[in-house]
């Protein structure tokens, strides 16, 4: 067993007073890999992550980091680092007091603490804010505390709890770039937590969909793009999603299915030649391309993208067709068929 | 209309003033002059410090200072002690019984602390802490009011700030001692505030609870100092009131701002 996986979880689960909050977690974490728990809100992933803190314990299954059982292990003895929403900064303490909190606690010598804070305020781009309080710093400062806290210590294994979500738009994604370097840089193991697909989608080695405490999917960004295993995933994943089309309105494919379908593989063709025809709800211009809206009975998300400025009246009737190949195929209960 | 409203509050605020300071100003007027001179309200009597000299030898005046600046620390390291623990435990612990446990705690503030004074007076006779300042300071020390004050404010601390601690690898003390109370800063310094001035007022309990002068307080001496019996003069019971209110009053006076910020910020969290 030399070769299992840094952290695992298996089956776990955890009820809030006979609610449910997450069940059957069964997850494998590789050792340097960047991972993310995406779900809508309220779908566990919060949790999950955690039961894999020791900040919750979990009722059933077993959690191993590095090899060791720590299921009812303290979260102090886990040797993870976390990075909180709200960044949990201690707000009493300068900078660089909240970086070294966690070397304090477990009596770090003083130089070594000293040496470890300033390399990661190096790395983290605080150098100079050493005494400022974190009521004196910006959104983006603070977040850059808390991850400086995160890796002052040199935990292999780093959480991360949206630690995106109270900062605007283009600080995001700048920083976005910042944790993915940072985690590949220093080989930590990171798992994200986040709600927002692009930051998963481009972050992470491996996605973990979840839904209503379930896991819906654990695979690749690529994975869950294209190879979707079920329309939960096919209908959260990108943007725009999945269309899902009922198998009895188009001919040539076995009923009482679903069909999905994405925009980018669906191409505009004059009226009459098409494999479906159907009616413009609406067109929005992103600036590259158009996003056109189309409606038909028995189709939920049907989208097209149009290259450019392309505007079509709503109400406009256009036919649209699509390659076999592109087609991915959902049983009766949401399950992916395609390939089989 | 609003301007002569304005104008009323403020004569009311200026008279209620008077008011409160005059039994001040009267003791500090009466402190500096002959007694004749200050019964009479002789404006332009000579000053004198003669009655703050007699008062001072009159009674081992350093001896009750001591004591009640010893009696007001060890009341309020002992209420922070008890009121950080207690109010630690029922702002974030779960233990069977919280709720009832934090009402008997609560109902505590509707009780006098007089109509306890038999009772506690017992129990502090039989703990053999009788005539002794611990004696004095245990009864306060588990304060209903201190608990629910930091239970309070332990109570507003984010517990993301708990859990960062948690992860960052301190236990429950730790966390507590690391965490809440500075956080709680501004609220200690509130009711050390309310503390001290209460205790440095304090005068019924200890005058039953001390029986000598090497335990009394200022407020103890000072009763027994100015009793019918060794003779009423108005001037030097001021001059001996003056300097048993003195330290407080310039601390009051010093940190003003100090103290009111304090509890404001303690209000606002």
């Amino acid at each position: 067993m030399s070769t299992k996986p840094f952290v695992v979880l298996e089956n776990v689960g955890k009820q809030w007073n006979g609610q449910l909050g997450v069940e059957g977690i069964s997850l494998e974490i590789e050792e340097g890999s960047f991972v993310a728990l995406l779900g809508p809100s309220g779908c566990g992933k919060s949790t999950s992550l955690r039961l894999l803190a020791g900040l919750e314990i979990p009722d059933q299954g077993k959690i191993f980091i590095d090899g060791a059982d720590v299921t009812t292990s303290a979260a102090s003895d886990r040797n993870l680092s976390m990075v909180f929403q709200s960044y949990a900064l201690f707000p009493h303490l300068s900078v660089a007091e909240n970086v070294i909190f966690g070397l304090k606690v477990r009596r770090v010598p003083k130089a070594e603490r000293q040496e470890k804070m300033e390399r990661a305020l190096k790395i983290t781009g605080l150098e100079g804010l050493e005494k400022r309080k974190p009521g004196e710093l910006s959104g983006g400062q603070r977040q850059r505390v808390a991850l400086a806290r995160a890796i002052v210590a040199g935990q292999r294994l780093c959480l991360m709890d949206e630690p995106l979500s109270n900062l605007d738009a283009k600080l995001r994604s700048s920083v976005r770039k910042d944790i993915k370097k940072l985690q590949r840089d220093l080989g930590i193991t990171v798992v994200y937590v986040t709600h927002d697909q692009t930051e998963a989608m481009s972050m992470a080695d491996k996605v973990v969909l979840m839904k209503d405490g379930h896991i819906q999917q654990i695979g690749s960004p690529n994975d869950l793009y294209n190879h979707p295993q079920n329309t939960f995933v096919a209908e959260f994943i990108g943007a725009p999603a999945m269309a899902l089309i009922d198998s009895n309105i188009i001919n040539g494919i076995e009923n009482g299915n679903r069909i999905g379908l994405r925009a980018e593989n669906i191409t505009i063709v004059p009226l009459g030649e098409g494999r479906l025809s159907c009616r413009v709800s609406e067109a929005e211009f992103l600036g590259s391309e158009t996003l056109i809206g189309l409606e038909h009975e028995g189709t939920t998300g049907l989208n097209v993208l149009q290259p450019g400025l392309s505007m079509l009246p709503s109400g406009q009737k256009i036919d649209i067709t699509f390659d076999d190949q592109d087609l991915h195929i959902f049983n009766s209960a949401g399950e992916s068929i395609t390939g089989q | 209309m609003s301007k002569l409203s304005h104008y009323v509050e403020t004569a009311g605020a200026i008279l209620l003033a008077i008011i409160w300071i005059s039994p001040l100003l009267f003791a500090f007027w009466a402190a500096f002059h002959s007694t004749s001179d200050a019964v009479n309200f002789n404006v332009t009597s000579a000053w004198t410090l003669d009655n703050f000299r007699i008062a001072w030898d009159g009674a081992p005046w350093l001896k009750y200072f001591l004591n009640t600046f010893l009696l007001v620390t060890i009341v309020l390291i002992g209420q922070f002690f008890f009121t950080t623990l207690a109010g630690f435990a029922f702002a974030k612990l779960e233990f069977p019984g919280k709720n009832f446990v934090f009402i008997l705690v609560l109902m505590q503030l509707f009780i006098l602390p007089e109509v306890l004074i038999v009772e506690n007076y017992a129990m502090v006779s039989r703990l053999g802490l009788f005539d002794s300042l611990f004696g004095v300071g245990m009864p306060y020390m588990a304060s209903a009011f201190g608990i629910f004050l930091m239970r309070q404010s332990f109570k507003s601390v984010p517990i993301e700030l708990h859990e960062a601690a948690r992860i960052e690898g301190c236990g429950l003390l730790g966390i507590l001692w690391r965490v809440y109370v500075p956080l709680a800063k501004p609220t200690y310094l509130a009711y050390a505030l309310v503390s001290v001035s209460t205790h440095w007022n304090n005068f019924l309990w200890p005058l039953i609870v001390t029986n000598s002068p090497d335990t009394r307080p200022l407020t103890v001496g000072l009763s027994i100092f100015g009793a019918p019996e060794n003779g009423v003069d108005i001037s030097i019971i001021s001059a001996a009131t003056m300097m048993s209110v003195a330290p407080l009053l310039i601390a009051f006076l010093v940190f003003q701002r100090q103290f009111v910020q304090a509890f404001l910020r303690s209000g606002i969290k």
